[in-house]
C-alpha cells in the first residue's frame, strides 16, 4: 500500500476521546448497620451531577449471602451551611428488580459536593418485617461527561423544574435517541410531621403528560446557527424518562434548544430559536437549553 | 513476417480498436507530416494544431464534444455531450480511476500529462460502454507505447516553454530504448504556473499550480505473439489555486499501475486476447490556510483507492469483428471535512463528506461490426453490469435519509446499434442506445459536499433510481481530396435524471452555502447536441477548418439544465510551407441565452477570442527542433465562458514559446 501523507481521522477513536461514558455499576458506597453491609452502586462507581442510575444491595455481614429484602426507599439530601436542607429527583420507593437481586432508582444531583454543601444519602430497608432505616455521607462529582448534562428552572407555573440527559452517554454522528428525566419539585402542603429527613418535605415527581420540543443546533460563531434536520420531539414512556430523536450532523460542540409544554400544550419555559443561517454569529440559545459535546 | 508482428503490436499497443469505434473517433489528426508518419495508426496526437505544448486540457478543448467546467487554470472538469463527469467513464488505457475530491477538483485528466498520452479516445453515448456503464459516453486516455524494434535503439524528446501571461515555465522530456523483445520508456515532466491575468490586465488571486508528473513504462516478448508489460504513473500537485473556490489544493498525489499480458493469434477466430490488472490511489488535500478571510479554518482531505482488472478478446472471422470486454473494479472513496473553530481550544468539529464509500463493479461489454457490404457496415453491441455500494459510516446517510440501507446493488444493462452507409463521396449514420448508470458516490453517499457554483451544501441519497438513458444519434458527410463537410446530431432522452434541488429541512454547514440541496431524480431530461465540421484546402498550403455547435438541454419542467454550452463556434486557418508554419484561429461562444438561474447560472454574454501561433523546424545530425511561438486571446479580451464558476475571468493576453527536440 502506498503510505499517505495525511492520516484518515480515526473516526471511532475521535468521538470517543471526548466523552467519559459510565458502563459497568460499581459499588459507590456502603453502610453496615446490624447484621447487615448495604451497598450503593452506581455507573463507574461514583456519583455525579446530573442523572445517576443507583442500585441498592442488602447482604450479610459475615457471610455477604444476599439478603430477603421486602422494600427500600432512598433519599438523597443536601445539607447546606447554616441548616438549610434540599434535595433532588430521586426514586424514593425503589423498583425491586429480581434477576439482579438488587433494588434500583436513581438520583438527580443537582450539584456537586464541596465545603458547605455536602450530601447524604438516606435509606431504609425491611427485612423480615423489621426496619432499618441507614444514612451515610456520600461525594458528588461534577460531571465528567456534557452529554449527560442538566438544567433547572422555574416555570411559568412556578414550579421548579429539573431537566437532566439520561442517554446517549456518547452520541455519535447520525441518528440518535435522545431520552431525558423531567421532574417537578413538589412544595410541601404542611410542615414537616415525622423525624428529619419528611419524605413529604423533598418529593420530587416525574411530570407525566408534557412534550419537550426539540432544535439542536450547533453555537459556534463559524457554523452560523448550523441545524440537523428530522429530529423528534420527546414524549414520555411507561418508564416515566422522555424519548425522542436527535441527529447530530457531525462533531463538536451542540446545543439542544428546548420548549417545554404541560400535558395542556401550555409554554413552561423556552423560546423558538431562530432558523436563519447566520455565519460568523454565535447562535441565539432557547431560554431553556443543554449543552452537549462529543 | 517478424515486422509485421512488430508493427501489429505497435497497433495495438497504441490501444486501436480495429475499426469498430472510428466512426465516433475525432478527426483531429495532426498535419505535422513527419509526426503523422511515426504514428500512422494513432488516431489522435496530443498537440492541437495550434499550439505544440498543450496541457490534457487543452487538448480535450479542441474537441467538439467536450466542453469544461473551469474553477481556475488547473484541472477541468470534462463535459462530453454537455454531461458532468459522473455520466461518462473517464478511464485510463481502460483503467477506471477516481478523484479523491469531493468538489471535482481532481478528474482523472489531472492526474496525467500530455507527454505521457498518445492520444484520447472519445466516444459518445452508448458505444462508450466498453470500459463500464455510462450516459453520455466514454472518454479513454491512451498512454504512449515504444513498439519493439529490430535493433537497439534510443529515443527521446525534450521540450522546455514558457508562457508570460501566467509566467509559466515548463519542461517535458522522455527516453525510450527499445530492442527486438525489450522497451522501456519513461518520462518526466514540470510545471510551475504563477497567477493568470485577465483581459483587463488584473491578476487573479489563487491561480497558481505546480504539477510534477512521471511514468515508466516496461514490456517485455514473452514469445513471438504474446507480451508482459508494466506501467507506472506518479503524479503530484502541489500548492494548486482554485479561484472560485474557497479553498485550495495543497498537496495531491497519485500513484497509478498496472501490469498487462497480451497474446496474438495468427489464424482463427480469435485474434487477441489483452489482460490487465491495475491500482490505483490518489490522495488530495485541500487547505484553507491560504485563504485568511475565512471565517473558519476547514481541513478536506480525501483519498480514492481502486483495484480492477480488465480482459479484452478480439474476434475476427472474415467482414465480422467483435471485441468482448471485462471489467471489474472496487473503489473505497474517503473524505473528510475537519472545521476548527476560532477558539483553538475547543473541541473540532468533524464529518465524513464521503463516509467510506466502497463501489464494487463488475461488467462484460460486448461491441460487435459486420461489414455488410462495401458501403455499409452495421455496429451493435451491449453491456450488463453490476454495482454495489456500501456506506460505511452509514449513519451520516441516515440524517437526510433514515433508515436507508447500507449496502446496495444495481444491475445496469445497456445496447446500442448504428449502421453506416458510405456512397461515393457521402456517408451517413444513424444509430440509438439504452443504458443505465448508478449514481456516482457524491450523489448517493455525499454529505454536505459544498457546491461554490450555486452556494448550496449536497446531501447524497443512497435511494435514487438508475438514470436510463434513450439515445439516438444521426450524422452526414461529405468528403473529396479538398474539402469535408460533416454534421452530427445527438439527443437524449433521460429518465430519472439526478440533480440536486433545494431541500426544506436541514441548514447549511459550510459558512459560505446558502441552503441544503439533496440530489434527487427528475422525472426526466432531454439534451440535444448538434456540432458540424467543415475543412478545406484553400490552396496547397494553406488549409481551412470551421467547427459549429450548439446545445439544448431542458429539465421535465422544460426548465433549462446547467452548464450547457451556448451555440460556439471555431475557425482557423493554417499555412504550411516547408520546415515554417502560422495558424490563426478564431473561437467563441455567442450569448448565453438558455442559462438556469435555479442552478446558480446568470447569464453569460458573447465573447470572441483571437490567437495565432507560428513555428519553424530545423534538422540537424539526426536532431529535429522545433521552435514555437504565439498568442492566445491575442486582443486582451476580457471574458468568463459559461461554464466558468464565479464568473471567474479567463486568461487575457498569453504569449508562448516553446522548443522541442526530438532524437
Amino acid at each position: 500500500m502506498v503510505a499517505c501523507t495525511k492520516d484518515k481521522t480515526d473516526y471511532e477513536a475521535e468521538i470517543a476521546t471526548e466523552v467519559t461514558e459510565y458502563v459497568e455499576f460499581e459499588e459507590a458506597a456502603r453502610i453496615t448497620v446490624g447484621d447487615y453491609d448495604i451497598g450503593v452502586e452506581a455507573l463507574n462507581g461514583t456519583f455525579y451531577v446530573g442523572y445517576n442510575e443507583v442500585r441498592v444491595k442488602v447482604t450479610d455481614k459475615q457471610t455477604g449471602a444476599d439478603m430477603q429484602v421486602s422494600s427500600v426507599t432512598f433519599l438523597p439530601i443536601r445539607k447546606e451551611e447554616g441548616g438549610n436542607t434540599t434535595s433532588c429527583p430521586h426514586r424514593y420507593d425503589m423498583n425491586i428488580s429480581t434477576d439482579e437481586n438488587c433494588f434500583s432508582g436513581y438520583a438527580v444531583f443537582t450539584d456537586a459536593s464541596r465545603p458547605g454543601g455536602n450530601w447524604e444519602l438516606y435509606i431504609s430497608f425491611t427485612i423480615d418485617g423489621q426496619l432499618y432505616s441507614v444514612h451515610q455521607a456520600i461525594t458528588v462529582e461534577e460531571q465528567l461527561n456534557m452529554n449527560l448534562n442538566m438544567t433547572s428552572f422555574t416555570g411559568k407555573d412556578d414550579e421548579q423544574y429539573i431537566i437532566a440527559l439520561v442517554s446517549p452517554q456518547r452520541p455519535k454522528v447520525g441518528e440518535n435517541e435522545l431520552v431525558a428525566g423531567i421532574y417537578r419539585f413538589e412544595q410541601p402542603n404542611s410542615p414537616p410531621t415525622s423525624d428529619f429527613p419528611d419524605p413529604s418535605q423533598f418529593t420530587y415527581t416525574e411530570v407525566s403528560g408534557y412534550t419537550l420540543l426539540l432544535d439542536p443546533r450547533m453555537p459556534e460563531p463559524s457554523m452560523g446557527n448550523h441545524s440537523s434536520p428530522n429530529n423528534v420531539d420527546l414524549t414520555q414512556r411507561d418508564d416515566g424518562l422522555y424519548y425522542g430523536v436527535v441527529n447530530y450532523t457531525m462533531t463538536g460542540n451542540w446545543t439542544l434548544n428546548f420548549i417545554l409544554q404541560n400535558e395542556e400544550g401550555r409554554i413552561l419555559r423556552g423560546t423558538e430559536v431562530p432558523t436563519v443561517f447566520t455565519p460568523g454569529i454565535e447562535g441565539v440559545k432557547s431560554e431553556l437549553y443543554i449543552d452537549v459535546l462529543f | 513476417m517478424k515486422k509485421k508482428i512488430s508493427i501489429a503490436f505497435f497497433g495495438l499497443f497504441l490501444g486501436i480498436h480495429v475499426s469498430a469505434q472510428h466512426t465516433h473517433t475525432q478527426s483531429d489528426s495532426t498535419k505535422h507530416l513527419k509526426e503523422v508518419k511515426i504514428t500512422a495508426i494513432a488516431k489522435k496526437k496530443i498537440e492541437t494544431d495550434m499550439k505544440m505544448a498543450v496541457s490534457v486540457d487543452e487538448f480535450l478543448a479542441s474537441s467538439e464534444n467536450i466542453s469544461f467546467i473551469k474553477r481556475g487554470a488547473y484541472a477541468w472538469e470534462p463535459l462530453l455531450n454537455n454531461m458532468s463527469t459522473e455520466r461518462s467513464t473517464l478511464t485510463i488505457d481502460g483503467m477506471h480511476v477516481f478523484g479523491a475530491c469531493t468538489d471535482k477538483m481532481d478528474p482523472v485528466t489531472s492526474y496525467v500529462e500530455s507527454n505521457d498520452l498518445s492520444g484520447i479516445n472519445i466516444t459518445s453515448g452508448q458505444e462508450g460502454n466498453m470500459h463500464g456503464a455510462t450516459v453520455a459516453g466514454s472518454i479513454d486516455l491512451k498512454r504512449k507505447s515504444i513498439p519493439f524494434g529490430m535493433e537497439r535503439k534510443w529515443s527521446g524528446a525534450y521540450q522546455s516553454g514558457f508562457e508570460f501571461n501566467n509566467r509559466q515555465f515548463f519542461n517535458l522530456s522522455n527516453l525510450s530504448y527499445s530492442t527486438e523483445r525489450f522497451t522501456a520508456d519513461g518520462r518526466v515532466s514540470f510545471r510551475k504556473a504563477g497567477n493568470y491575468r485577465d483581459g483587463k490586465n488584473d491578476e487573479v488571486n489563487h491561480s497558481q499550480y505546480n504539477k510534477f508528473n512521471t511514468s515508466l513504462g516496461l514490456a517485455y516478448k514473452t514469445g513471438d505473439l504474446s507480451s508482459v508489460r508494466v506501467d507506472a504513473i506518479y503524479d503530484k500537485a502541489k500548492d494548486v489555486g482554485f479561484p472560485a473556490l474557497p479553498m485550495d489544493l495543497w498537496l495531491s498525489r497519485a500513484i497509478i499501475t498496472s501490469a498487462s499480458y497480451k497474446q496474438l493469434f495468427d489464424e482463427g477466430l480469435l485474434r487477441v486476447w489483452d489482460s490487465k490488472v491495475y491500482f490505483n490511489a490518489i490522495e488530495h488535500y485541500m487547505d484553507d490556510t491560504t485563504r485568511p478571510e475565512n471565517l473558519v479554518h476547514m481541513d478536506m482531505p480525501g483519498w480514492s483507492t481502486t483495484y480492477g482488472l480488465l480482459s479484452r478478446v478480439h474476434l475476427k472471422k472474415d467482414s465480422y469483428s467483435s471485441e468482448i470486454q471485462a471489467n471489474a473494479y472496487e473503489n473505497l472513496s474517503i473524505a473528510e471535512m475537519t472545521m476548527y473553530p476560532q477558539n483553538r481550544s475547543k473541541k473540532t468539529m468533524f464529518a465524513y463528506s464521503w463516509p467510506w464509500v466502497m463501489t464494487r463493479f463488475a461488467g462484460l461489454s460486448m461491441n460487435n461490426t459486420w461489414d455488410i457490404s462495401e458501403r455499409s457496415r452495421l455496429n451493435f453491441g451491449g453491456s450488463l453490469g453490476w454495482n454495489y455500494n456500501r456506506s460505511k459510516y452509514v449513519e451520516f446517510n441516515w440524517i437526510f435519509h433514515p433508515a436507508t440501507p447500507q449496502e446496495k446493488s444495481r444491475i445496469l444493462p445497456g445496447l446500442h446499434a448504428s449502421y453506416r452507409l458510405e456512397i461515393d463521396q457521402f456517408a451517413f449514420s444513424v444509430g440509438t442506445g439504452y443504458g443505465h448508470r448508478a449514481p456516482s458516490v457524491s450523489e448517493g453517499y455525499g454529505y454536505y459536499i459544498y457546491n461554490s457554483f450555486d452556494r448550496y451544501d449536497y446531501i447524497g441519497n443512497p435511494d435514487l433510481k438508475n438514470e436510463i438513458s434513450y439515445e439516438g444519434n444521426a450524422s452526414a458527410g461529405f468528403r473529396n481530396e479538398r474539402m469535408g463537410v460533416e454534421a452530427k446530431v445527438n439527443y437524449f432522452y433521460i429518465q430519472n435524471y439526478i440533480v440536486g434541488r433545494i431541500l426544506s429541512l436541514g441548514s447549511p454547514m459550510n459558512y459560505q452555502s446558502v441552503g441544503v440541496k439533496g440530489y434527487t431524480s427528475l422525472d426526466h431530461a432531454r439534451l440535444f447536441n448538434l456540432s458540424l465540421n467543415a475543412n478545406y484546402d484553400i490552396l496547397r498550403h494553406l488549409h481551412w477548418k470551421g467547427m459549429l455547435s450548439y446545445a439544448r438541454a431542458t429539465d421535465d419542467k422544460k426548465g433549462n439544465l446547467p452548464f450547457i454550452r451556448p451555440l460556439s463556434y471555431q475557425t482557423s486557418l493554417y499555412f504550411m510551407h516547408r520546415k515554417l508554419g502560422v495558424w490563426t484561429s478564431v473561437n467563441g461562444d455567442f450569448e448565453q441565452q438558455k442559462y438556469s438561474p435555479e442552478y446558480g447560472e446568470d447569464q453569460t454574454p458573447a465573447y470572441m477570442i483571437w490567437n495565432i501561433s507560428g513555428d519553424y523546424t530545423l534538422n540537424f545530425k539526426g536532431y529535429q527542433a522545433v521552435l514555437q511561438i504565439g498568442a492566445e486571446n491575442l486582443f486582451n479580451t476580457y471574458y468568463s465562458t459559461y461554464a466558468d464558476w464565479g464568473n471567474i475571468p479567463r486568461m487575457g493576453r498569453n504569449i508562448f514559446t516553446t522548443l522541442k527536440i526530438n532524437f
